[in-house]
């Protein structure tokens, strides 16, 4: 249907007319799809290709080399250190931001005045370049200077300036309290959206019934609610799970590797050692680990719509 | 990933117009000196190409500085100066993104395309860029009786395997900056022993006179293991071996020379806890704000100390060499840039002339004039020009001389991550042996 719509909108070419519509399409669809194959599956497939061989550009070496790079990887403690933080660092984002982000949602879909106004200024910090919000954050926590210490200290909850960054008891605590401001209102904007396709009619069928507000949006709101709940989690989990911006401009993933993430480790073994094959071997053991929560969130969420059915 | 901007500077535009005359005028001219590869242009199918432009073209790609003027320019000036090659300036990132100015330059060697024909190189790279074939030998272009007008330590970190890789361009070094107004209170002799600093430095901070008695780098990054090598080094102690196949890091030398490091921040409390975050600049800037009394820092600090604009301390900071341990002798880590040669390059003779003009004394003179970064010719430190306009300059010789090269192996991408690693994490924890021992390991398997 849309390639005969775009056919016509060509204005009637004869080689058209000779064409059924399907092959139009094809052909109309092909430029996607090759853009598509070289952006996103060739670089897969090379670097599932290059994870199988010893590819350095220092030692000048491209050798087919089976699993070894993946035998290396089980047994390297660094690269475990960094899953473990990546899979923190996804966990304690996601389900803050979720929460935060679910109650922002429920405030901003009542009606108050200025709630246009509201939710622009809301997406103010998701607008922000990541690079300025980790540098905003680096003033903030700053060690001497920063003003959560100047508070902190006057409020008389520290005796002593904390040194956010530099210890590793707090540097990813920091890390993620600057993500969760950062994208927060990506997850508001999410779930209001899904909250606005819940029937007021439903909501003002239980306010008639006599429901409190609790109980409307325990039983009639979040379970409407969940598929939702569930996509937004995805996406924002499979952000999260990437983390390397804040990482890499706050910390470098310091101090005694505790803030090291899965991009930052394999972005200093790719672009820094120049190992290609076993940086390759870090990326490719990301991307499963991504395909693995994606595949428990999917298979969570299709139950979630099997029993609303 | 990193962005290479390509194109001539601006000014440098290729000459448009030579005649035939021209063209017959140079060919003879530079026959002798130019070689087969630009007579070749001349004949068959170069000719169209030099009839338009009758110079051998190269391209020289270096991390950006500025001064008063950049390096834009001073290819520039180069190509004014004579009339056989010209110059492409290919400009990188500044060098505060030396991750990147390595990669970018990576990127363009191991395409073995001969582009750059001429770079400029961090010290730790030389090794690994050797080891990969992509820099070209320069020992006969520059024989030991051209060599000798050069430091000797920067000339070691420009040898791998027993040939000059690179040339030396210009210096810096890591180096021991005091306040002279707060000194004078504590004793007035600047430290020269690790101990008898920490002591003074302790004094001035009970007595208030200092918020932070001695700043240094201790992020998890590169600069912390140009300090760990000072302080390694101040101690006779060594990473590596001398033959580079194993770590001496777990050794008693640099297990105590790390254990110091950690005691400024949580025994003698003269180091704040924020210098386990701090690089560079966040550690320049409570000194600049006359707030500690003594750091560790490179050379850049020195101009901006006496800019009233940006420091409180104008005409209060000194410049001396870093302490040493009892029987060690005062170590700076060795920095700055180095010149090389493509080893792919099709113009090798053209890439010579622009390295020889790089690296010349009049060159560096101008360079240390215009950039404020310091020359790797001896002689030119006792050029009056330069002692009157960058006095520092002068005091900083004997700290130069003995500069240290950061461990020289092929391998120093892998053996700076497991440094940075595994000192930050003996200065976190405090169990200093333990982790040398894990760390020492980690390098014998990376370098052995």
């Amino acid at each position: 249907m849309i390639a005969a719509a775009t056919v016509s909108g060509i204005g009637r070419p004869r080689l058209g007319k000779a064409l059924p519509g399907a092959i139009w399409a094809f052909l109309l669809l092909t430029p996607a799809f090759v853009s598509l194959a070289s952006v996103s599956f060739y670089p897969i497939v090379n670097g599932l290709y290059l994870s199988l061989t010893n590819t350095s550009l220092i030692t000048q070496e491209n050798e087919f080399s089976g699993f070894a790079n993946y035998v290396q990887l089980w047994g390297d403690a660094q690269f475990w250190n960094a899953w473990w933080h990546t899979m923190w660092f996804t966990a304690a984002s996601t389900i803050l931001e979720t929460v935060i982000g679910l109650g922002m949602a429920l405030i901003l879909c009542e009606a108050f005045k200025g709630r246009g106004l509201v939710r622009a200024a809301m997406l103010v910090p998701w607008a922000m370049p990541t690079v300025v919000t980790s540098k905003m954050f680096g003033w903030l926590f700053d060690g001497q200077n920063g003003i959560i210490n100047y508070i902190l200290l006057h409020a008389g909850l520290i005796d002593q300036n904390i040194n956010w960054y530099g210890s590793p008891d707090t540097a990813m605590t920091t890390i993620i309290i600057a993500d969760v401001w950062k994208t927060t209102p990506f997850m508001a904007l999410l779930l209001l959206t899904g909250l606005q396709t819940v029937p007021n009619s439903l909501i003002e069928a239980a306010r008639m019934d006599g429901a409190k507000g609790w109980i409307t949006f325990w039983h009639i709101r979040l379970p409407l609610l969940m598929p939702t709940l569930l996509i937004a989690g995805l996406f924002r989990a499979l952000d999260a799970f990437r983390v390397f911006d804040l990482v890499y401009v706050l910390t470098g993933g310091g101090p005694a590797d505790s803030t090291e993430t899965l991009s930052t480790l394999s972005y200093k073994v790719l672009f820094s050692t120049l190992q290609f094959g076993y940086g390759s071997a870090v990326s490719t053991a990301m991307f499963v680990t991504e395909g693995i929560i994606a595949i428990v969130f999917c298979l969570y969420l299709v139950r979630q719509i099997r029993r609303a059915q | 990933m990193t962005d290479i901007k390509k194109g001539p500077v601006s000014g440098s535009k290729p000459v448009a117009h030579v005649t035939i005359a021209d063209r017959r005028q140079f060919l003879i001219g530079s026959a002798g000196l130019l070689g087969a590869a630009t007579l070749g242009m001349g004949t068959g199918l170069g000719v169209r190409r030099a009839r338009a432009q009758s110079r051998a073209e190269i391209s020289f790609a270096s991390a950006a500085f500025f001064g008063k003027e950049t390096f834009g320019d001073l290819i520039k000036a180069f190509n004014e100066s004579q009339d056989r090659v010209l110059v492409k300036n290919i400009e990188l990132p500044p060098p505060s993104s030396s991750t990147e100015v390595y990669q970018g330059l990576v990127q363009q060697l191991a395409r073995r395309t001969g582009t750059p024909d001429v770079f400029s190189q961090d010290v730790i790279w030389i090794a690994g860029f050797a080891a990969a074939g992509w820099a070209l030998p320069l020992d006969e272009y520059f024989p030991a009786d051209k060599r000798s007008a050069y430091f000797s330590g920067t000339l070691n970190a420009c040898t791998y395997e027993g040939k000059l890789t690179a040339l030396p361009w210009f210096m810096d070094s890591g180096m021991f900056y005091y306040r002279k107004d707060v000194l004078e209170k504590h004793g007035g002799k600047v430290p020269e022993n690790w101990a008898d600093m920490a002591t003074v430095a302790a004094a001035a901070q009970k007595a208030g006179d200092a918020d932070f008695g001695y700043l240094w780098q201790g992020k998890q990054a590169e600069v912390l293991v140009c300090d760990a090598v000072e302080i390694i080094t101040s101690n006779n102690g060594a990473i590596l071996a001398p033959d580079g196949k194993s770590s001496l890091i777990n050794q008693k030398a640099a297990v105590d020379a790390i254990q110091f490091l950690h005691d400024t921040v949580n025994a003698t409390k003269i180091s704040p806890q924020d210098v386990l975050s701090w690089d560079e600049e966040p550690s320049r800037q409570p000194f600049t704000s006359g707030k500690a009394m003594f750091m560790r820092n490179w050379s850049y600090v020195y101009p901006i100390a006496q800019d009233a604009k940006a420091s409180q301390v104008v005409d209060k900071v000194g410049v001396a060499p870093l302490p040493a341990f009892p029987g060690g002798k005062s170590s700076a880590c060795l920095g700055g840039y180095q010149l090389g040669v493509n080893a792919n390059s099709k113009q090798r003779e053209a890439a010579i002339e622009l390295l020889t003009w790089l690296s010349s004394t009049e060159t560096q003179h101008r360079i240390a004039l215009n950039f404020g970064l310091a020359p790797t010719r001896p002689a030119l430190f006792q050029d009056e020009k330069i002692k009157t306009e960058q006095p520092f300059m002068a005091s900083l010789e004997t700290v130069f001389t003995g500069a240290t090269a950061r461990p020289i192996t092929p391998e120093y991408a892998k053996v700076t991550l497991a440094l940075q690693s595994g000192i930050s994490k003996a200065l976190v924890s405090g169990n200093v042996q333990a982790e040398m021992d894990t760390l020492a390991a980690q390098i014998d398997q990376i370098v052995g």
